[in-house]
């Protein structure tokens, strides 16, 4: 319940935050700031899920679709 | 105060004079890597013996901007390894008068290699506004024991001035698992296999007692994943922005390995070989004993995941940004792992960025696991599987990116806009070491 409420509450937070305009955005808009992994990334991350039991929660695939753990 | 419990965003203006495409134009990118590692804790030989492996993979990902608002894209690719470990599903070779099968070195079993074929393709669609996209995607792949076939979509929603994200996506894969079972295990029965090996007890004493009585052929043999992810992201300041990720994952069907091999504690140890090495079978110095499996791998038929985690990107200067990533997860075969690294993107010139990385991973065991040789024969689920064991691990990586947003250099019609390389060592407290290289290159059409 604690983590619920916790998730939540970081939720409302982040809403309120400054909204940033579109022409404000010079570092936001940088490629390295991308919220999200790189495509060569990707065989780092299928490694890791063949050689660790946790997957999922990067944006990408969750699990399935091989026969691993 | 009030305003913390409030939502401050502005109403998104709609202009629809001027249109950017989602994607000017045609980008390839080609993908590559190679990996290797080695271990002490083979699965395939009972948590006990050699994890040398290595794998070659290539990616070719197409993305055709359809018209302004659509994007289809195709992500092909095959991967070919080399495995000690798995050519240990048959470590007896019968042409050899004095068999020297032992699982700290590879056999020339047909089980030694294969090759993974996979495809992607995507559709996605952006609305007018750009504040809506949704996605649809198809997936296969096929090795010689496995084949997948999964289907997705999903749909972000972008407010507040495209400061804030919200995104919900799922996917489905119906999997089918060709079983291949440890050759002892196999061909129990058939005398005509066994003939010309002799099977020693433990003390090294010639028996006819092997008696495998726990092994069961699979009687269904689908593996189905359904998932569901949520994300959330949001701009902070002008120089930091978050995202959070949450995912629903619920396996269903044969979640085991079959050729897995498990070893009782409470069973007599049999093996084929040359028993002088019995006294050492744990140890480098086994150059020519196997021991007989006494059952295979068995685990639940469902599984339940939950991982959660979160992004924070900050801009620190023109020449440095901080990548940070952490997760945590959970699921009901008692794992719990945690996950965090950082990234340090060093923008050394406009075109070349050195990038500095760092991953630290702990992971707590899953409830059936224990090492080789000492689960009991009367537990219901049992894996002697080291990537379900308690570790940490510590990944430190390098890499170099070039950037050439001009694509000065062409082939055809096409610039190169970036490459990338990467180097990662990866190093597990269970004594599996690791090192994979990638290297990836964009073209875009001019």
């Amino acid at each position: 319940m604690k983590k619920i409420f916790g998730t939540l509450l970081i939720l409302v937070l982040a809403t309120s935050c400054e909204t940033i305009k579109e022409y404000e955005k010079q570092y936001i808009n940088d490629p390295e700031m991308k919220l999200s992994a790189r495509s060569s990334e990707r065989y780092e991350t299928s490694f890791q899920v063949y050689r660790e039991a946790a997957s999922g929660a990067n944006g990408g695939k969750t699990g399935g679709g091989c026969g691993c753990n | 105060m009030l305003s913390a419990f409030g939502f401050s965003q502005e109403k998104d203006t709609v202009n629809l004079g001027y249109k950017k495409r989602v994607l000017e134009s045609i980008e390839v990118d080609f993908l590559s890597s190679y990996y290797k590692q080695d271990g002490v804790h083979s699965s395939v030989s009972g948590g006990m013996g050699s994890e040398n492996l290595s794998d070659f993979a290539t990616n070719i990902v197409v993305a055709v901007p359809l018209n302004d608002d659509d994007v289809l894209s195709v992500d092909a690719g095959i991967s070919a390894y080399t495995s000690a470990s798995s050519s240990n599903i048959n470590p007896f070779d019968k042409s050899k008068n004095n068999p020297s099968a032992t699982p700290w070195q590879a056999s020339s079993g047909a089980s030694a290699q294969d090759v993974l074929a996979a495809m992607i393709v995507n559709y996605s669609h952006s609305s007018a506004d750009r504040n809506l996209i949704w996605n649809a995607d198809v997936a296969f792949s096929n090795e010689y024991d496995y084949t997948s076939i999964g289907f997705g979509g999903g749909i972000s929603k972008l407010f507040n001035q495209k400061n804030t994200e919200i995104s919900l996506k799922t996917n489905v894969y119906l999997d089918q698992w060709r079983p291949i079972y440890p050759k002892e295990l196999q061909e129990f029965g058939n005398n005509n296999f066994f003939n010309g090996f002799t099977i020693y007890d433990q003390n090294g004493i010639a028996s006819s007692n092997y008696l495998p009585s726990s092994f069961l052929s699979w009687n269904k043999n689908n593996r189905n994943s359904y998932s569901a992810s949520f994300g959330f992201s949001q701009v902070v300041t002008q120089k930091m922005q978050f995202s959070l990720f949450f995912d629903l994952l619920q396996q269903r069907g044969a979640l085991s390995t079959p050729y897995h091999r498990i070893y009782f504690a409470d069973k007599a140890n049999y093996y084929i070989g040359q028993p002088q090495f019995i006294s050492v079978y744990e140890t480098t110095q086994n150059t020519g004993v196997y021991h007989l499996a006494d059952a295979i791998e068995q685990l639940p038929d469902t599984r339940f995941k939950i991982p959660f985690g979160a992004r924070l990107n900050y801009y620190l200067s023109e020449k440095i940004t901080l990548r940070t990533y952490y997760r945590y997860y959970w699921d009901d075969w008692g794992i719990t792992s945690h996950t965090a690294s950082l990234e340090i993107p060093i923008k050394i010139s406009d075109k070349f960025t050195f990038i500095p990385t760092y991953r630290y991973y702990t992971q707590k065991e899953s409830t059936y696991f224990a090492p080789y040789d000492k689960h009991l024969s009367t537990e219901k689920f049992y894996t002697s599987d080291y990537d379900l064991s308690s570790f940490n691990a510590n990944q430190y990586g390098l890499g170099v990116s070039y950037t050439d947003i001009f694509t000065a250099a062409k082939i055809s019609i096409f610039g190169l806009k970036n490459i990338d390389f990467r180097y990662n060592h990866y190093q597990r407290t269970d004594g599996l070491r690791a090192n994979i290289v990638t290297l990836g290159v964009k073209f875009v059409q001019q």
